[in-house]
């Protein structure tokens, strides 16, 4: 009894965040006609999957694959070379102004990130990096909510480990690199998702930074498929769906990792 | 120079550490801060007129910014409030040994992989009154239709935020709760505690590291809440979704005023700080320690 | 046990940092191409891609040796893009605006006054005296022109012919009429009209009522007041006292309207030349009714449509002028109208055959000398931005929320008062 109603709970709760999601996927399967029309259509008459097809023959939808690809990528290791090793110098080590340093660290998730655009903006374009795969990663390179997620990781490791390490005469580097990061491999599997699907999905940085149709990245390459009074819905949504794809297989191929990695975490 | 203590050496070691993310945040981040700061003290088009204190005075006084700070607040709260709830509620129900629990996790995370953007443009296909999909099907159900873009406009947004996030919020709870030894439960049963005592005396205090963690973000995204208002209801009916972010931006690139946006940046920024830093105090006194 | 790090350490994170970027610029990324000689940047709608306009293209391409890179966006997007552009220096060749801009940004010193070119080119092209008269006002500023019209629209009367047959309605022409119209065709799930929840389309309204928005030389705001609340109040008596329109619904879209006419569940909408094309997509055996502009204290309607400047730090000033003039004929335009149904602000376009021919393109045409741009004076003060923001919020809250007319017009224009001085 109690089973059975846990069960209508999470099935029902599992309709409500699914459904909308499959009328996404009805959405990009339905003709133009059906999409503007008034009477909103659930199930396509046929599927149009050459609305898939005409993504790419309206626009270098092709480039916009590949360059969300590489700068969410790009991003992506940078994140996992760059905050353990933030996060652990902030868990593990004692210096000088070491509170007062990681105030301002989470600081900076507390501003917009529009707020920063324009002068941004500017250093980029006198720098020569607009519309360059460099300038669309750079200014993403690390960010204060990854290097806080691996410092909450990397404090419940004991300390002796690294004492261990530090008698059998291991460098600082070699420490981190053969003690520490292999203890962290779950919280780097979360520590990715999040990072390439936070990049996948943004918008407003690649919309100024890039200057020709061939450099946008798919969320910005998306709004293309707007009329100046109306939303091709087809299109809009196939583009979405092929956007969405990525992130899910993502998803599921560290899922397993996910529950573990966030477990592991101190959260103090 | 080397310095000669151990405590030296491993702080050069730490600096060293740090090292490219200063140098990082500081080109990415503080100078760019720094620009908004400065931004703040001028006016005009160009934002190329001093005007000292001017528009943080005008900032205080003007009753569209103290209405969109409201219209935040309460966003934020219904997020903050939902977020734990219904997150805790689903991860307490999918902690239970059910078979296919792997699969509701997925399921109930999956609106979280999808950008803002485009959950805001589907909900606001799928809410309007008249072309939308789900009056479609009241009707076809028999069901009375719904106008809640226009009769709740704030709850509503507020909905689809969590209709997003709450799998994110479901995950880390559950990993909150299977950080709990079974022990305490088991000797909690034997001393004869019911379900919902144990519920109140063991698993929300041992979990108050996650839920402060889960309130402290829901906090600072939800103050910060951008694209709901803009793609969802352009910040209407009325002014009544004006969200601060949302007032902000359109500050900065409608009314081309960036003198004034940065200021309004500012005073948001310190408010944001503030919350979290009571949020983080108030925390770390309610944690008990086992 | 050195607690330092070793040398080779040091070597590896130093590669381990810099290996990104340079695997990154390894990639192959091409290098900014509006700073490239041979690249005229354009940023244009996303909507206005036509055939007609690529041909332009083409030919301007093939004439001054360069490559076009068209830079498509959604108006927000471009707007955003263009106030990063200004603040950096790094402009395009020339920008499409959807109307407004060109005196915002002649005001701000950041457009480029196309006075000299106009004097010297314009006899031979008909600039200005073949635009529109409005269309060259709101380009101007202190005497000098800005910008060049590119479409010109304006608001009219949509109506299903059939449903206003069946319910024995004729035409309606005021808004007594309007109104009663709307009643009779009010029933069985259709909705007599259905109105817009955009703001500007209120203007329409206010200048049939003989409103004027703004007089600097009085500083007068929505005046003379009763009958700005009377137009107001009128549109929100349709949707909540006589119940014959919808409630609308707040959001950046502006089809809702034309997607209920449409499907054929409302029988009249007032909006412009743009929601013809999704029409005749969507619903083609649809019996499509065009009438001029509504008449109430005059017979009135709202202008618009888009322009082009040139950026004042634009580096070839000559190229952007001739790709304006060449994309500004009477054959072009004509082009366009013929592929899209778009309206165009040449007079002589309102008086080609082919334009006389079309019913609906010929109601359109002759309603144009009737439009007025309603802003011109707010923006010439620099303030439309907030000006805009207020109109929206009051706009919406007497049609959407059934705030009384009166009361919001009065907050309106305080608070415009306050920022207009």
């Amino acid at each position: 009894m109690r089973k059975a109603l846990l069960y209508l709970l999470l099935g029902l709760a599992s309709l409500v965040t699914v459904v909308p999601l499959l009328y996404m996927l009805s959405l990009s399967l339905q003709t133009e006609a059906e999409t503007l029309s008034a009477n909103a259509v659930l199930v396509p008459e046929t599927p149009q999957w050459g609305n898939y097809a005409e993504l790419f023959t309206r626009a270098p939808f092709g480039n916009f694959i590949v360059n969300s690809l590489v700068v969410a990528s790009a991003i992506t290791l940078a994140h996992l070379v760059f905050d353990p090793l933030v996060g652990y110098a902030f868990a593990k080590f004692r210096f000088p102004l070491r509170n007062t340093l990681f105030v301002a660290l989470l600081a900076t998730l507390m501003v917009p990130f529009f707020v920063r655009m324009i002068p941004l903006y500017v250093l980029m374009a006198n720098m020569g990096w607009l519309n360059t795969y460099q300038g669309l990663i750079t200014p993403f390179l690390m960010d204060a909510f990854g290097i806080f997620l691996m410092r909450q990781f990397i404090q419940p490791i004991p300390d002796d480990l690294i004492s261990a390490a530090r008698i059998d005469g291991a460098s600082e580097l070699r420490i981190y690199w053969s003690v520490i990061l292999p203890q962290t491999r779950p919280a780097l599997a979360v520590l990715g998702l999040f990072t390439f699907v936070f990049q996948w999905n943004e918008f407003l940085w690649p919309l100024v930074a890039t200057t020709t149709p061939e450099m946008r990245t798919i969320p910005v390459g998306l709004t293309l498929f707007n009329q100046e009074y109306f939303t091709l819905w087809h299109l809009t949504a196939a583009g979405s769906v092929i956007l969405f794809v990525p992130t899910a297989v993502l998803f599921i191929l560290t899922q397993r990792y996910f529950v573990r990695g966030i477990a592991l975490t101190g959260l103090k | 120079m080397r310095p000669r203590t151990l405590s030296g050496r491993y702080a050069r070691t730490a600096y060293l550490f740090l090292l490219p993310a200063i140098l990082f945040f500081a080109a990415f981040f503080y100078l760019p801060i720094g620009n908004v700061v400065a931004t703040g003290f001028r006016t005009g088009p160009q934002a190329d007129q001093w005007t000292g204190l001017g528009n943080y005075t005008q900032a205080l006084a003007d009753p569209a910014v103290q209405h969109s700070f409201l219209v935040t607040v309460v966003f934020a709260v219904l997020v903050v409030i939902g977020s734990i709830v219904l997150g805790l509620a689903l991860a307490m129900a999918i902690d239970q040994p059910l078979k296919g629990r792997v699969a509701f996790r997925v399921l109930l995370l999956v609106p979280y992989l999808t950008s803002v953007a485009i959950v805001g443009l589907l909900w606001r296909n799928i809410l309007d009154p008249e072309l939308g999909v789900l009056n479609r099907v009241l009707g076809a159900a028999g069901l009375p239709e719904q106008q809640w873009l226009n009769t709740a406009p704030l709850l509503t947004i507020a909905a689809v935020t969590l209709w997003q996030s709450v799998g994110y919020t479901m995950v880390l709870f559950l990993a909150g709760l299977q950080g709990i030894p079974e022990t305490y439960h088991e000797a909690a049963k034997i001393d004869g505690a019911d379900a919902w005592r144990r519920f109140w005396r063991i698993t929300l205090p041992l979990l108050a590291p996650t839920t402060l963690f889960v309130s402290v973000m829901a906090v600072i995204s939800g103050l910060q809440a951008f694209g709901q208002a803009y793609i969802i209801t352009n910040g209407g009916p009325g002014d009544a979704t004006d969200l601060s972010v949302f007032h902000i931006f359109n500050v900065a690139f409608r009314s081309r005023d960036f003198g004034y946006s940065s200021a309004q940046s500012v005073l948001l920024l310190i408010v944001i700080v503030a919350f979290t830093l009571v949020q983080l105090r108030a925390g770390r006194r309610g944690e008990v320690q086992y | 046990m050195s607690p330092q790090l070793s040398r080779r350490d040091l070597l590896r994170l130093a590669g381990a940092a810099a290996a990104v970027p340079v695997l990154s610029s390894c990639a192959g990324a091409p290098s900014a191409p509006s700073a490239a000689p041979g690249t005229f940047t354009v940023y244009w709608n996303a909507g206005h891609d036509y055939q007609a306009y690529r041909a332009v293209i083409a030919e301007f391409e093939q004439a001054n040796k360069v490559k076009v890179n068209l830079q498509k966006y959604q108006w927000p997007d471009l707007r955003t893009r263009l106030l990063a552009d200004f603040a950096s220096g790094t402009v395009p060749d020339l920008v499409e605006e959807p109307g407004g801009w060109v005196q915002e940004f002649a005001i701000s010193g950041n457009a480029r006054s196309l006075q000299d070119y106009v004097d010297r080119d314009g006899q031979a092209m008909g600039f200005p005296s073949d635009w529109q008269p409005v269309t060259v006002e709101r380009n101007s500023y202190q005497g000098k022109v800005y910008g060049v019209q590119l479409h010109l629209t304006c608001n009219t009367l949509l109506y299903n012919k059939t449903m206003l047959a069946d319910a024995g309605v004729e035409v309606p022409t005021t808004w007594e009429e309007f109104l009663d119209a709307a009643r009779k065709l009010t029933k069985d799930g259709v909705y007599g009209v259905a109105l817009n929840q955009d703001h500007t389309y209120v203007w329409p309204w206010l200048v049939q009522a003989g409103v004027t928005p703004y007089d600097p030389k009085t500083g007068e705001i929505m005046a003379p007041m009763a009958d700005a609340v009377e137009a107001l109040q009128f549109q929100a008596d349709l949707i909540h006292k006589h119940k014959v329109a919808p409630v609308p619904v707040s959001s950046t879209d502006y089809s809702g309207p034309q997607k209920l006419f449409s499907a054929r569940r409302a029988a009249m909408i007032l909006t412009g030349p743009w929601d013809l094309e999704p029409i005749r997509k969507t619903s083609p055996d649809l019996d499509l009714g065009v009438a001029p502009p509504l008449k109430h204290k005059v017979q009135a309607t709202q202008a618009a449509g888009v322009s082009m400047f040139v950026p004042a730090k634009a580096a070839r000033p000559d190229l952007s002028w001739d790709f304006i003039k060449r994309i500004t004929t009477l054959q072009v335009e004509l082009a366009a109208t013929k592929e899209t149904g778009m309206l165009m602000p040449r007079v002589s376009w309102a008086e080609l055959p082919d334009v006389r021919s079309k019913e609906a393109i010929k109601v359109f045409a002759d309603a144009l000398p009737e439009a007025r741009d309603s802003s011109q004076q707010v923006r010439l003060t620099g303030q439309l931005g907030k000006w805009e923001e207020q109109l929206k919020v009051m706009y919406q809250q007497v049609l959407i929320q059934n705030q009384p007319a009166a009361e919001a017009l009065r907050k309106f224009a305080e608070t415009a008062g306050g920022f207009l001085k």
